[in-house]
């Protein structure tokens, strides 16, 4: 069932993909083969697959119960927020926030999350901004370290 | 005789000691950054680049540095691999296949010591093989041209498909996805924007880290979510640490072939580690036939991948030195180290500057013997990080992840990204889409493309060209084989299945 509703959606994709891939035309020809044939190519190749998996999706399932579906939706939305604050938090403040969160959903307790979490932030961001000179943003902390 | 008072005068360079303490530094750099998920040996030498820049280190000490941080990463990479089902880079994703299984079978300290001497066979026999061939193979890479190459590819992909043999289909489509997100961004040749939906961050294509780390860590923190679950947890290890003399003698002569073919495969341009390790992987399953256990913890499945991606590692700077084509992206960064020194690589290298290339050869003999010395001891220690409980582990994954991503572009737009990457990575897992496919589609899908356009303006778009040579015809017919094998497979199960009934 999801095979086939994945093959589905993934053919249309495919079709929206090849029509925007029409439009792919240099200005001059630089070469035989141009811009636009080879994705085509490959998208006519993936809706053959996705075809065939539509016709024949194949015998095993595997069945979401419906608590893990959301531990799974929240999971993704911490990642998302932790990656959309990340810059405008600065990387101490969202990682400590992001593991913490991360840290509570694999059944972690309140307490030690918290401590690991706040560890995170400082000790990854010595580990990266000063000894392997990785350059992370300080968010909020920028206007400390102007003054 | 030439050849080896050259390698004495490498030795020469390699052994004076600021080059060995620089050594010495990389290898364990290189380890910590290829044990790290997410962090690969790309990550690992462009780190380092400015490093090694900042320092004024001389040209042949800066070139010794970033080889020893390459080697150390191929062998951090399986430690994660390994441990966390998580490749530190694509090379070893097939380390995972076997790697984990034997982790969750209690074996992590079997696995580990195993693939380190995997490893240091593997990286002896390349080195080895640098010393002998690099000036003969120079002419021999030539004769593989763009048509040649362009049907190489197909054939890699081909033996994925024979290869996970239950679902050929999913593994083809898998491959495609790959071969298709890599066309994102500006086309090279005719710089036409493709599929960047008039996104800045996509122009210049989907960064090979965000797509590795979003599509395995990622994911992989997702796919762990369901286990803590359902209960279950890793397996402890327990028992040895070090394998024994049966399992080595039993794994000996599969790490020499694959050593071997991974060395070749490595030499040719653009073909790199991950090929190696697929292709030395699949034909070890083949040759072990119904009595191997490969997929659910063979020890040839891990020692196969091993010893070929440290030999495609070493082979892959014979391109490099002798042609200045790069035979991974992280030679391609050394090259552009080489080029910041004013150095250009090529045939004259071996001639104007061998300081520079034998004490990089000669380092690489010290770096092994570095690196194995380094890591039998610290087994014990690597494989106690899977009692780490997962409330700390996975947020540190992903704290990592994010660290990785962002170092490439500093942009929130490859972190929603990576995240973007992750779930939809998270989804076809879930429905049976072997990953490794995908990554390995990805990561020939510009070559591929280059190399098709290449030769199809070289014959003026007659596509008689792409079968015209034996090595071409070659590799088609192998292609052809590898496809009918899972048709051939499903006709003998159905036949029999009637002989059953009747």
């Amino acid at each position: 069932m999801y095979v086939r509703l994945f093959a589905a959606t993934w053919l249309l994709f495919c079709a929206g993909l090849a029509v925007l891939a029409w439009g792919f035309q240099a200005p001059f020809a630089y070469d035989p083969v141009g811009p636009r044939a080879y994705p085509l190519l490959l998208l006519t190749l993936m809706a053959a697959g996705s075809l065939w998996l539509l016709v024949k999706p194949g015998l095993r399932e595997q069945k979401l119960d419906s608590s893990s579906a959301l531990r799974s939706v929240l999971c993704m939305l911490t990642l998302l927020a932790y990656a959309l604050l990340f810059e405008s938090l600065g990387f101490i403040i969202s990682t400590a926030l992001g593991t913490f969160a991360l840290g509570l959903l694999f059944t972690g307790r309140l307490l030690p999350c918290a401590i690991s979490g706040v560890l995170m932030g400082v000790l990854l961001y010595g580990l990266f901004d000063y000894l392997l000179d990785v350059p992370l943003p300080l968010g909020l902390f920028e206007a400390f370290v102007e003054s | 005789m030439e050849t080896l008072n050259f390698l004495m005068q490498g030795f020469e360079v390699a052994t004076r000691p600021e080059n060995l303490m620089v050594a010495l530094f990389g290898a364990f750099v290189g380890t910590i950054v290829g044990l790290l998920p997410g962090l690969g040996p790309i990550n690992g030498v462009a780190l380092l680049l400015p490093l090694a820049f900042a320092l004024g280190l001389p040209p042949e000490t800066a070139l010794i540095l970033l080889a020893a941080v390459y080697l150390g990463c191929e062998y951090g990479g399986r430690i994660s691999a390994i441990l966390l089902n998580v490749p530190g880079d694509a090379a070893a994703v097939m380390t995972t296949l076997d790697g984990y299984p034997l982790a969750r079978q209690g074996k992590a300290g079997i696995a580990l010591s195993l693939s380190a001497v995997s490893s240091f066979i593997g990286s002896m026999i390349a080195t080895c093989g640098v010393v002998l061939f690099a000036p003969l193979l120079a002419k021999w890479a030539v004769a593989f041209g763009p048509a040649e190459y362009f049907v190489l590819m197909i054939f890699a992909i081909a033996c994925l498909g024979g290869m996970v043999g239950d679902k050929p289909v999913k593994t083809l489509m898998a491959a495609l996805i790959g071969l298709a997100l890599a066309t994102v961004g500006v086309d090279s040749t005719t710089g036409v924007y493709r599929f960047t939906f008039g996104s800045v961050s996509l122009s210049d294509g989907i960064q090979f880290i965000i797509v590795v780390i979003g599509f395995f860590s990622v994911s992989e923190v997702l796919l762990m979510l369901e286990k803590t679950h359902s209960g279950q947890k890793a397996v402890k290890t327990s028992g040895r640490l070090l394998f024994n003399f049966k399992e080595f003698c039993f794994t000996f002569w599969t790490m020499v072939r694959s050593a071997v073919a991974g060395f070749v495969i490595g030499v040719l341009p653009g073909a790199g580690a991950t090929i190696a390790s697929a292709m030395t992987y699949m034909s070890e399953k083949r040759m072990a036939g119904s009595s191997g256990k490969f997929g659910e913890g063979d020890l040839r499945g891990l020692a196969a991948p091993e010893a070929a991606n440290n030999a495609s590692a070493c082979g892959s700077l014979i391109p490099m030195l002798t042609l200045g084509v790069p035979g991974s992206g992280t030679t391609a960064v050394m090259i552009g180290a080489l080029t910041l020194y004013n150095i250009t690589p090529g045939p004259l290298l071996f001639e104007q500057q061998p300081d520079v290339v034998w004490g990089l050869i000669a380092s690489l003999f010290i770096g092994n013997v570095i690196l194995l010395v380094m890591n039998i001891p610290l087994v014990g220690l690597f494989a106690r990080m899977l009692s780490v409980p997962n409330w700390i582990l996975v947020p540190a994954i992903t704290a990592i992840s994010m660290v990785g991503v962002y170092a490439v572009h500093s942009t929130t737009f490859d972190l929603v990204l990576m995240i973007g990457l992750g779930v939809f990575g998270y989804i076809l897992r879930k429905l049976e889409f072997p990953l490794s496919a995908l990554i390995l589609g990805f990561v020939l899908g510009e070559l591929m493309e280059d190399n098709l356009r290449r030769a199809l303006s070289i014959s003026a778009g007659d596509l008689n060209i792409l079968w015209s040579s034996p090595i071409s015809l070659c590799l088609w017919a192998l292609t052809a084989l590898m496809l009918g094998m899972p048709a051939l497979r499903w006709w003998r199960a159905r036949r029999t299945a009637q002989v059953a009934n009747a």
